[in-house]
């Protein structure tokens, strides 16, 4: 029987996997792939808890898969911008390596 | 009751007079101002903008009629001629304190029963105008005036005299640059006054006491560009201003102490409110009758220490006689009648408080004022200055005042003997300094120079018969003259000292008549008359200065007679003891009988005919040069002479005191403030700095860096939340 | 065991393995294929809870749209060894592991201390009166949710959300733009 605890923890385990490229990867692509799935996670998460509300008043049944669609739409315009910073970039700097891009330093 | 009610009138048309002078009248006169000539030298111009040139020695400008002239370069900046704004400045001040004065007068024929078209004002006085200004737990403090017959015999001396003076500085300043600047000032000054006469509280009459002391320096440094004369011992306007300034505030500080024991023990203010025996806020509730006398007398003392500073007794006299360098005007004003007198006034206005505090109070009122007139009247004896000679007759009269308000201690007289001193002073003095300035105005244009040593004059009364003649009336009546009015002031205080056995203060007191009356005598001499003269000396004799002098025009002349009439008949409002103390109605009035019976009387007219006699022998038998030798050359003479020109050397020792005393602990509180006080500050600014330095490293600009924070962050709240569930529950 | 409980395991191993796939491999466009395999079974993921829409919408955006401009991206910034090693890890990479596990610890310790963690589906279902009629599908019931002008609807928001996207659009444009 599925209960909003595998969803739940699929979640987690999703979240900090993703935490772990997105802190560990020196290519910026990969750090953005990381955080793509950071936010899938949170979007399981999201519907789990859409599906498995106890309280439900007509207004709030949906609200977590409102909140995923609302997530989507961001996670695609950061993709978008993130993706046009990174060839930027590469364009002045030749290297796409997070570690190298300092410019705001002290 | 209406006419008591508006008098806040009287208050607030200088004030008003003074904004309408400062952004209405004044700023017409600068804007209509001839623009200076193309050919004129740059001198020339810096000169008619109030910038006196550095090196230039000698100016070049016009006289009076036209003609070349030259001026030593420390002469007041001069104008060719005033244009209309500065003549409506004039006028505007004139007209709004005519108005004062008349209403004033009014309040005071009135007040005394000659007219009756008010009913009579209640004993206590009356509150006019009020203001709460902040009221905060259990003390309020508020912006009160009031007016009782004590303020209003003192409105009508400053309106009077400030009327008088406005009207004769439309003479007197005439040639001088900021004409429209100078009644503004004036008319600041008056305002200033007025709110300290009216005031009903400690506050507001702080702030007008504050207010003066800004009007005078104001007025004291009002040419300033001129310089300091080293040879004839006087400092530059701009110096005196200061120092009047610092000097008095010097006697602030005491008096604001003096102010803030009382209110911290009664938790008011209020003048009327203190002297209230019943009421649990006054002085007698709040202090005699918790034991608390001694602590009394103390900020009663110190509450005084203001009064020296403002009327310049010791040990704070330094001042006055330097603030001579203003204009004439303002000395007869404010340095001689009205805001020297503020002093006297304030300790008459808290009379009262000084009664309820042990008699050790009024004692120190009484002995400063005999020392300083005593002091005062033997420093006066050798100077050369013409008006310092007045300056120091003015300390010594005010002494006599805080004698007269000291040695009353306890009896039925109160406030009179000193306010009635104070009354007639103000128009004989004024008098005095106004035909000084006539004196000094006539020799301005004939000797194109500023002369006020007497040693230059002589034999004046044949050139200036009129200010002669009022001065010599003066001169009487300063002097103890019978029937004249300073006889019967002066005279009432010195058969009070004998009267209430302070032995002491009887014996200075009338000591210092005689040596006023021969100063002032001996002045009179110096001045207007001299050997071979006529009336055996006294009226004419030979000039010593060069030029042709001549009377002063009619703007001068007319308050000069005017005072002269006031000086005599001042004496004869016998009804004064009475009024001043509306709510004492037993004290005695002057009695021209008993004054005329009395031995005392005619043993103070001794004495005062004796300094007379002295003089007139002395400076109308011999010439001026041979008096000097015979002083020169007598050791002891000599000593003295020094002693008394020297002023007792309290300059000189104020001088050491300020080189050595302040300004070496300045000195090291300057080192404390660079080394210690500069160094926390650096050291505090280092240490961030160094801090900003090492810590900044932290900012590598990697975004990765910053993610590990702040996941690490998370991390380790995850592990402090993981404990406390686990472990506290 | 039920059918949904056996997919459920099933697309869960999946999504979990090549989530790994994506952070693990050391060619990165091998890496964003996984994620292509990620965005699927997250889709399949939404199916088991009912909400057909996001799922659909995931493969649309994420498995279409985003893939598709990664695959672009990494066209664009090529390196050099890329089938050897183009993914590589930072200085901090045991660090960013000590972090993510203890974050991912705490998240699950929260979990199982919820009260709601073992709620089963359709528990409570209670709808609440409104003036509009209940839709009749997933689909309809969103649509709805999101742009009735007089049902209970969260139209401000989404007009936001396109708001963001425009800017989004604009701010892209003129930072990829060749100077």
């Amino acid at each position: 029987m599925l209960t909003l605890n595998h969803f739940l923890v699929l979640g987690a385990l999703l979240f900090c996997i993703g935490l772990y490229g997105a802190l560990a990867k020196r290519n910026a692509i990969a750090v953005l792939m990381g955080i793509e799935v950071m936010l899938n996670a949170v979007n399981v998460t999201m519907v789990g808890f859409s599906f498995f509300n106890t309280v439900k008043p007509y207004s709030t049944y949906l609200t977590g898969q409102i909140f995923a669609i609302f997530i989507i739409t961001v996670a695609a315009a950061e993709a978008a911008v993130a993706l046009a910073m990174i060839i930027s970039i590469y364009r002045k700097r030749s290297t796409v390596d997070v570690g190298e891009i300092n410019l705001m330093k002290w | 009751m209406a006419w008591y009610q508006f008098s806040w009138l009287i208050l607030f048309g200088p004030l008003f007079a003074f904004v309408a002078i400062i952004f209405g009248t004044r700023m017409w006169d600068l804007a209509t101002r001839p623009r200076e000539e193309a050919e004129a030298t740059p001198a020339d111009a810096a000169h008619a903008h109030d910038e006196a040139e550095g090196e230039t020695q000698l100016i070049v400008t016009h006289g009076p009629h036209g003609e070349e002239v030259v001026l030593e370069d420390d002469e007041d900046p001069k104008v060719p001629r005033l244009t209309m704004g500065a003549r409506a400045s004039g006028y505007l001040g004139i007209v709004v304190v005519a108005l004062a004065c008349i209403y004033s007068w009014i309040l005071l024929l009135n007040t005394s029963g000659v007219i009756n078209i008010a009913p009579p004002l209640d004993p206590r006085g009356l509150t006019v105008f009020s203001y709460d200004w902040l009221n905060q737990g259990t003390a309020s403090y508020s912006i009160a005036f009031h007016i009782d017959n004590l303020a209003i015999a003192m409105t009508v001396v400053v309106t009077t005299v400030s009327l008088l003076v406005q009207f004769y500085s439309q003479g007197y300043m005439e040639n001088s640059a900021g004409y429209a600047r100078f009644f503004s000032y004036l008319s600041l000054f008056t305002f200033s006054m007025l709110d300290i006469v009216f005031a009903q509280n400690f506050l507001v009459i702080f702030v007008g006491w504050e207010l003066v002391g800004l009007s005078s320096y104001l007025l004291i440094g009002f040419w300033i560009n001129k310089r300091a004369k080293p040879a004839e011992d006087r400092p530059a306007p701009a110096t005196a201003a200061i120092q009047a300034f610092i000097t008095n505030r010097i006697g602030d500080v005491g008096f604001i102490i003096g102010i803030m024991i009382l209110f911290a023990q009664t938790g008011t203010f209020d003048f009327g409110t203190l002297a209230d025996k019943t009421n649990p806020h006054g002085v007698v509730q709040a202090f005699v009758n918790s034991g608390n006398t001694g602590l009394l007398t103390a900020a009663m003392i110190l509450v005084f220490c203001g009064a020296i500073g403002k009327s310049a007794q010791l040990p704070l006299t330094v001042w006055l006689p330097t603030a001579m360098e203003g204009p004439t005007p303002v000395s007869a004003l404010i340095h001689a009648a009205t805001m020297v007198a503020a002093g006297v006034y304030m300790v008459a206005r808290t009379y009262p408080l000084f009664a309820a505090a042990g008699p050790e109070a009024l004692g120190v009122v009484g002995w400063v004022g005999g020392i300083t007139a005593l002091y005062a009247a033997l420093t006066a004896l050798t100077q050369t200055d013409f008006k310092r000679v007045l300056a120091f007759s003015t300390i010594s009269q005010l002494g006599y005042m805080f004698v007269g308000l000291g040695v009353a201690r306890g009896t039925e007289f109160g406030v009179g003997p000193g306010m009635y001193h104070l009354f007639t002073h103000a128009f004989f003095k004024a008098l005095l300094f106004l035909g000084a300035g006539s004196v000094i105005h006539s020799l301005h244009h004939a000797m194109h120079a500023e002369v006020q040593d007497m040693r230059k004059m002589g034999g004046l009364a044949k050139y200036m018969p009129i200010t002669a003649i009022t001065w010599l009336v003066a001169t009487l009546s300063i002097s103890g003259f019978p029937f004249f009015a300073g006889f019967y002031s002066k005279d009432n205080i010195i058969a009070l000292a004998f009267d209430q056995q302070d032995y002491g203060l009887y014996i200075i007191t009338l000591g210092t008549a005689g040596l006023t009356a021969f100063y002032m005598l001996r002045a009179y001499i110096l001045a207007f008359g001299g050997k071979g003269g006529g009336f055996g000396g006294l009226w004419g004799g030979p000039y010593r200065g060069e030029g042709e002098p001549h009377e002063s025009p009619r703007t001068i002349t007319i308050p000069l007679v005017l005072l002269a009439i006031a000086s005599i008949i001042a004496g004869y409002w016998t009804g004064f003891f009475n009024y001043v103390q509306p709510i004492n109605p037993s004290a005695p009035n002057l009695n021209l009988g008993e004054v005329f019976t009395n031995p005392l009387t005619w043993v103070g007219v001794l004495v005062s005919l004796v300094g007379l006699g002295w003089a007139y022998v002395l400076y109308t038998r011999f010439e001026l040069a041979t008096i000097h030798n015979v002083v020169e050359n007598n050791a002891l003479l000599r000593f003295l002479h020094r002693l008394t020109l020297r002023k007792f050397y309290i300059d000189d020792l104020y001088d050491l005191l300020i080189r050595y005393v302040v300004l070496g602990i300045s000195h090291i509180e300057a080192a404390f403030d660079a080394y210690v006080v500069d160094g926390i500050v650096n050291g505090v600014a280092q240490a961030v700095t160094g801090l900003g330095r090492s810590v900044r490293h932290v900012e590598t600009g990697k975004v990765q860096a910053y993610m590990v924070g702040f996941f690490g962050g998370l991390a380790v709240l995850a592990i402090v939340v993981f404990a406390l569930v686990t472990f506290v529950k | 065991m039920d059918l949904a409980t056996l997919l459920f395991w099933i697309i869960a191993i999946i999504l979990v393995g090549s989530a790994l796939l994506v952070v693990g491999m050391r060619n990165i466009v091998h890496s964003a294929l996984a994620l292509v395999v990620l965005f699927g079974m997250a889709s399949g993921i939404y199916l088991l809870l009912n909400a057909e829409f996001i799922a659909i919408v995931q493969i649309l955006i994420y498995a279409g749209a985003v893939t598709i401009l990664i695959l672009f991206a990494l066209m664009l910034t090529r390196t050099n060894n890329i089938s050897t090693n183009s993914n590589p890890t930072n200085r901090q990479w045991w660090l960013a592991a000590i972090i993510s596990t203890l974050v991912g610890a705490a998240i699950i310790f929260a979990v199982t201390l919820s009260q709601y963690s073992t709620v089963h589906a359709g528990s409570g279902v209670a709808y609440g009166t409104s003036a509009c009629a209940l839709p009749p599908n997933n689909v309809v019931y969103i649509g709805q949710l999101l742009y009735s002008p007089t049902c209970y609807s969260y139209v401000l928001p989404f007009e936001i959300a396109s708001l963001v996207l425009l800017v989004a659009i604009v701010g892209a444009i003129v930072i990829g733009r060749e100077d």
